[in-house]
């Protein structure tokens, strides 16, 4: 199952997804502000959220995983 | 001998080279999804157009009891047609011979047909499938790469070069394509690397499957050195037959008009709303894209591989188009390394071929990042700058929104050469955002206020109403119209019909010294 990674460093304004939810590939799961952007993070795979790694506010790098699935 | 015999034993060889490495062989092509080397040229090719040569050419070795094993053609089908009525010239590697692999004279045929490509100025096509060098030759066989590897740069920027793999490609056979203008490759069946992964196993430990080290996508996804990635054989001459017709057929010519049904005044209203209000929300200029060009069809280059740039071709009025464009959706549409070289190269291949450009720009300003500058982000984001600046084909600009800092001078500003710059009344054209001029310019002001955040977030408001335009760069000249989006498709087409006798020149020079 892929996990939720950052595509580039950023800060996490939203978090859209609880553990348990049950996403489709392609739903919008985060959204990131980089670069005077705000970039929604999407789902490569469709699957369940076991775990948060982020939350509001956190500075994230790239690459980094912000969401377990399962 | 009477002639009858004479005829009669001219087809019996025909027909014994014709069948490659035989019946059995050409099974087992069949078996893994391949087509033949011969089946391949006669898809891509217009019918009965095909002329082979060297059908009878045969290997020299001795070694290895190489003498008794002989098959007419040597593992290459080489010769000249016509796709779309335009003349080509092709070799195909035969998978069915010897592995495909290279010897003397197979280097010797596909020379031949590179030579005559280049004297009658026409596109070549190679069509890989080959298990790399025949090892029975030798260093013969090494010669026979370094002689291709020469014509393919002596080739480059004088007539279009293709290369589709449709096999194993591998060692030293990857430089001939990573040399040619564009990289076709077909999923699953193909795979490129210059040592594979039993050696990587031997040398450094790591494991890694043919597919993963070098499958068409990771080429095209990961490493960029591949243009497309096909499902089979077919979708992949399929490509290059739709490539070829944004193609001239060299340098020195213009690449064909075609017949325009598509109005060239169409408005569409639905551009005035791809534009998200809020700055800070992306959306996808592909939407642009595909709305203002003929037919509504954009032909994608790298698809895959640094999707915060897109660049491909497409038509406006029947005059085939370069588009390059930032994509605000990947990666906020900001320049780093990968999205620099795609550009540039991209920027120089329309050039070489007298392909007008059209730019798209909504680009934030370079990735910052330790990675990136460790990575050389100065001297890949230079090739952006030489690319444009050396580019002497049309050039139009539409910045849409986004134009910031260096990025904006990068992507075919006015200053570097930008024969016609258009610009969205959405653009915002500044030496930097607004959050970061305004901490800058009004830091003390900022610092010695009763409320420095409503302070800031009070000049942060007035710098975007006055700096964040298009009106700044337009009083300056720097843009040269500001447009209404829905008109974008007239607009580009008027340019361009302008444009089209342009005739421009840098400096003599031996050749620049483009950062690599």
């Amino acid at each position: 199952m892929s996990d939720v990674t950052a595509p580039m460093g950023g800060k996490v304004i939203d978090v859209k997804v609880n553990i348990g939810d049950v996403v489709n590939e392609g739903d919008e799961v985060l959204i990131l502000e980089a670069m005077k952007m705000e970039l929604p993070v999407v789902a490569p795979e469709g699957g369940t959220v076991k775990e948060i790694r982020c939350k509001k506010g956190d500075a994230v790098e790239a690459d980094a995983v912000l969401i377990a699935m399962e | 001998m009477d002639i009858e015999d004479k005829i009669k034993e001219l087809e019996r060889r025909n027909q014994e080279a014709e069948l490659g490495g035989g019946s059995k062989r050409i099974e087992q092509q069949h078996d893994k999804g391949k087509m033949t080397a011969r089946e391949r040229i006669r898809y891509l090719l217009d019918k009965n157009s095909f002329d082979e040569i060297d059908k009878f050419v045969v290997h020299r070795c001795h070694d290895f009891g190489m003498d008794k094993k002989k098959i007419p053609g040597d593992g290459v089908v080489t010769g000249y047609g016509t796709v779309g009525g335009r003349r080509v010239f092709i070799f195909s590697q035969d998978f069915t011979v010897f592995g495909g692999s290279l010897s003397g004279p197979f280097g010797e045929k596909v020379c031949k047909i590179m030579d005559l490509a280049l004297k009658n100025g026409a596109p070549v096509i190679g069509l890989n499938d080959s298990g790399g060098a025949r090892i029975q030759e030798g260093v013969v066989s090494l010669g026979s790469y370094g002689e291709i590897f020469k014509r393919n740069v002596w080739a480059s920027g004088v007539v279009p070069q293709i290369s589709v793999i449709m096999g194993p490609c591998a060692g030293g056979a990857v430089y001939s394509p990573a040399l040619t203008d564009f990289t076709i490759m077909v999923k699953k069946t193909s795979n490129m690397f210059i040592t594979g992964p039993q050696v990587i196993k031997a040398v450094t430990q790591e494991e890694v499957t043919p597919e993963e080290l070098g499958g068409a996508m990771t080429h095209n996804t990961k490493s960029g050195v591949a243009h497309f990635a096909e499902n089979s054989d077919k979708e992949a001459l399929d490509r290059v037959r739709e490539l070829l017709q944004y193609l001239p057929q060299n340098h020195r010519e213009m690449p064909p008009d075609t017949e325009c049904t598509d109005d060239p005044d169409r408005r569409d209203k639905a551009l005035n709303k791809v534009i998200p209000a809020n700055p800070k929300i992306p959306y996808d200029m592909k939407d642009i894209i595909r709305v203002v060009l003929d037919d509504k069809k954009f032909f994608e280059v790298q698809m895959h591989y640094a999707t915060n740039m897109v660049v491909g071709f497409g038509r406006l009025s029947g005059m085939a188009v370069g588009i390059v464009a930032n994509q605000p959706r990947s990666l906020a549409g900001c320049l780093d390394i990968n999205a620099s070289m795609k550009c540039a190269r991209f920027v120089r291949t329309c050039d070489c071929f007298n392909i007008p450009l059209v730019t798209f720009v909504d680009v934030p300003g370079f990735l910052p990042g330790v990675q990136q500058e460790y990575g050389g982000i100065i001297k890949h984001g230079a090739k952006i700058i030489y690319a444009y600046c050396e580019a002497t084909v049309p050039k139009i600009t539409v910045i849409t929104r986004k134009a910031y800092g260096g990025a904006y001078d990068v992507m075919s500003s006015k200053h570097h050469g930008g024969d016609i710059n258009y610009a969205y009344p959405t653009a915002e054209i500044a030496v930097m955002g607004p959050e970061g001029a305004v901490n800058i310019i009004f830091r003390k002001r900022i610092e010695q206020s009763d409320d420095p955040e409503g302070t800031r977030q009070k000049l942060v408001e007035e710098y975007r109403n006055n700096f964040a335009s298009p009106f700044k760069a337009a009083e300056l000249g720097y843009i040269d119209q500001i447009i209404f989006p829905e008109n974008t498709r007239p607009r580009l087409i008027r340019a361009l019909s302008m444009l089209k006798q342009k005739e421009d020149a840098i400096p003599e020079r031996r050749h620049g010294n483009i950062p690599l």
